[in-house]
């Protein structure tokens, strides 16, 4: 063996140490070290101990490296310690994303317990199957709905806020809170808000309870003067149990539609507890938007509108033809986001009607193929469809950045 | 007319726009938190705006549900496990994140753009496309051709599970917005640490990890509210049947779903008490968070 093919296996050698043996054998240390620490140990103290261990145990690997990289030849310490800072990070990218990603790839064309190859079955599942036709319709509906209004409002109020002198920050502050709110949070509040009792009961969710006091003789079990005003009779307003409603044809207001021709016929199939359950997701990231969007307006250089209003243009019109163009590539960025947020929701739908009446998403349908039906290869198309819509959405905005740096 | 010649006053139309968003947004969450102070038997019988309205409701509210929503639903141990769960999966990611920005931005080697080009590629799997082999893979490691490469190691329902599939997950962003973080950075700084003897380590330690504080501080603020918030991953890797396994969002998921019917007054408690951590971290780390959130718009 001559000299360079040497240097060569060394060089292999050294690299195959530093991306895969260390990360891994400090893998499986802190996995089997920690699961026989759960086995052992003490409820409340695993807690106590988690913490430091967890957060500790990472910086041995760094550690351990440093000390081995001192035995390392001259002349190769340099590219192998790089080798060994990013060893891990690659490392773990690969085994915990990339490889199962290819895996569920590859499972999609598998059958229901993975052991036989059944082609485009699952596939043409996808695209069939009653119940997944209604969840991408669903899906495309929020994608539509959820994207614009959390832009279209967040866009707004980031406008009107930036023109305010006095407590900017505090109205942006509203609006952005529900961001730090868990999604399992926000929906708890507006199961509260939809709330529905059968009639004899008080309707404490607000939306029924208006309801069902509209009207001269109804009352939502109300005291007055110490007299209790109950629910009123046959011709009050009925309480809607909101997140039930596959469409409106159960609703008084049917009937009204029904003799509207198409656009009644259209109406009436609206999916009415799916357009509840986006408003619980648009509250929740319309401050997102108006927050990055609010920090672009402010990147507005104020010569260029003041040279539109001395040309005498209303501050709505500055507002369409200066400060909306100048902002495009944020509006189109926030835009990605909610785009890849909106595939991705998964807690709302769970939490609240778990997919059942017509109001499933593919992150809840994956989830649900996976653990309740136990079908690997469905579950894993539905995980390939999410994949493939947020492809386009990502290489999209990455060559657009590339065009603006570019440029 | 300049901007800030604009007064408070100037568009009483713009305000009410923006007054009436806010309290539109401010709307769902006064009558829930109000809810949580009555008692479970008031927030049935009476709405809580009719309380308002006749009066009743300030003689109700006291804290009852929050000592219950602790007492019998053993919240603080859903709370402990949150935690437990939370800060490993921010520190352990950060960690081997800043290393390799590092070696990305400071060092040369072979392979360095194809294995920087790996790393940002990696961002755009969505964590659904990675979960059913993950749970496979520590349920029972991997064997190709009937060797096993990664023994059974039957992780799930561990923490150590929600660790690395939150640092799997987080790892890419983390790699990406350090690495650009430390690129910013002085080079002659570096250099000059370099001349006078200092090893990469001790580079990294002492000049580059303190310098990037900024940086790492907007992940972190991001990684940490987005695992304690997070219920999917909870949901697969630590599973929702074993009570001493919930964290703080599978838990209020179980309430929220309704294991009592129509116990709201421990429904409200409980979510006005797993939304007390997160929104503590928000309005201390604003501006780290929404720096990381934007950041983050592609994060799996």
């Amino acid at each position: 063996m001559n000299n360079i093919q040497q240097k060569k296996l060394l060089n292999f050698g050294l690299s195959t140490l530093a991306l895969v043996i260390f990360p891994l054998i400090w893998f499986l240390s802190q996995a089997l070290l920690f699961r026989e620490l759960t086995n052992q140990v003490a409820r409340n103290l695993l807690v106590l101990i988690a913490i430091p261990f967890g957060s500790v145990f990472v910086f041995l690997l760094f550690y351990g490296m440093n000390k081995l990289i001192t035995y390392a030849p001259k002349d190769k310490k340099e590219s192998l310690e790089a080798r060994m800072f990013v060893g891990p990070s690659i490392f773990m990218i690969f085994l915990f994303l990339f490889y199962p990603a290819i895996r569920t790839f590859y499972l999609s064309f598998k059958g229901r317990f993975s052991d036989e190859f059944v082609g485009l079955k699952n596939y043409r599942w996808a695209f069939t199957d009653a119940e997944m036709v209604v969840t991408i319709r669903n899906q495309v509906l929020w994608l539509i709905f959820v994207v614009f209004f959390t832009v279209l409002i967040g866009l707004v109020f980031a406008w009107l806020t930036d023109r305010l002198n006095k407590g900017e920050s505090f109205f942006k502050s509203i609006i952005f809170m529900p961001m730090a709110i868990s999604a399992v949070g926000a929906t708890a509040i507006f199961k509260f808000i939809y709330e529905y009792r059968p009639t004899p009961l008080t309707q404490i969710g607000i939306l029924n309870g208006i309801r069902v006091s509209q009207g001269d003789n109804c009352w939502n079990n109300r005291i007055i003067d110490g007299e209790l005003k109950s629910f009123g009779d046959e011709s009050c307003l009925q309480p809607v149990g909101w997140l039930q409603q596959r469409d409106l044809s159960s609703l008084p207001i049917a009937e009204t539609l029904e003799k509207g021709g198409w656009l009644g016929n259209f109406l009436i199939n609206l999916p009415l507890s799916t357009f509840f359950l986006m408003l619980i997701m648009i509250w929740m990231y319309t401050g997102f938007a108006a927050v990055v969007l609010s920090a672009a307006i402010k990147a507005v250089p104020s010569e260029i509108m003041e040279a539109g209003q001395i040309d005498g243009a209303s501050e709505l019109k500055v507002f369409k033809s200066i400060i909306i163009p100048y902002i495009k590539s944020t509006i189109v960025v926030v835009g990605t986001y909610m785009v890849v947020t909106v595939l991705k929701a998964f807690d709302i739908i769970y939490v609240s009607t778990r997919g059942d009446l017509e109001t499933n998403l593919l992150a809840v349908k994956m989830l649900d193929e996976f653990s309740k039906y136990r079908d690997f290869g469905r579950s894993s198309v539905v995980a390939v469809l999410i994949f493939v819509c947020v492809l386009p959405v990502i290489i999209g905005s990455a060559l657009r950045e590339r065009e603006v740096s570019n440029s | 007319m300049t901007r800030s010649t604009q007064k408070w006053y100037d568009k009483p139309v713009s305000k009410l726009i923006i007054v009436s968003i806010a309290l539109t947004w401010m709307f769902p969450i006064f009558g829930f938190l109000l809810s949580s102070f009555r008692p479970g038997e008031s927030i049935k019988r009476t709405s809580w705006w009719d309380a308002i309205y006749t009066g009743t409701l300030w003689s109700e509210l006291n804290l009852e549900n929050y000592q219950e929503v602790f007492r019998a639903e053993n919240l603080d141990r859903s709370f402990y496990n949150s935690l437990a769960v939370t800060i490993p999966s921010t520190i352990i990611p950060i960690t081997i994140a800043a290393f390799a920005a590092y070696a990305f931005s400071f060092m040369d080697f072979k392979g360095k753009n194809l294995l920087f080009l790996f790393v940002v590629g990696s961002m755009i799997i969505p964590l659904q496309m990675s979960l059913i082999p993950l749970v496979q893979l520590f349920k029972s490691g991997i064997q190709i051709a009937g060797i096993s490469i990664i023994p059974a190691l039957d992780l799930n329902g561990t923490f150590v599970a929600t660790w690395f599939a939150h640092t799997g997950f987080g790892l890419p962003l983390a790699t990406f917005l350090l690495r650009d973080f430390m690129m910013g950075l002085p080079k002659s700084v570096i250099e000059s640490a370099k001349i006078d003897g200092a090893s990469h380590f001790t580079t990294f330690f002492r000049l580059v990890l303190p310098l990037s504080f900024a940086g790492i501080a907007a992940f972190a603020t991001f990684q940490f509210l987005w695992v304690y918030n997070d219920f999917l991953v909870a949901n697969v890797f630590l599973g929702i049947y074993r009570p001493e396994n919930l964290v703080v969002t599978s838990h209020m998921s179980q309430i929220v779903v309704g294991r009592f019917g129509e116990a709201w007054h421990l429904r409200t408690s409980g979510a006005v008490i797993s939304i007390l951590v997160p929104l503590g971290v928000f309005f201390g780390l604003q501006r780290f968070f929404i720096r990381g959130l934007i950041g983050g718009a592609v994060k799996g």
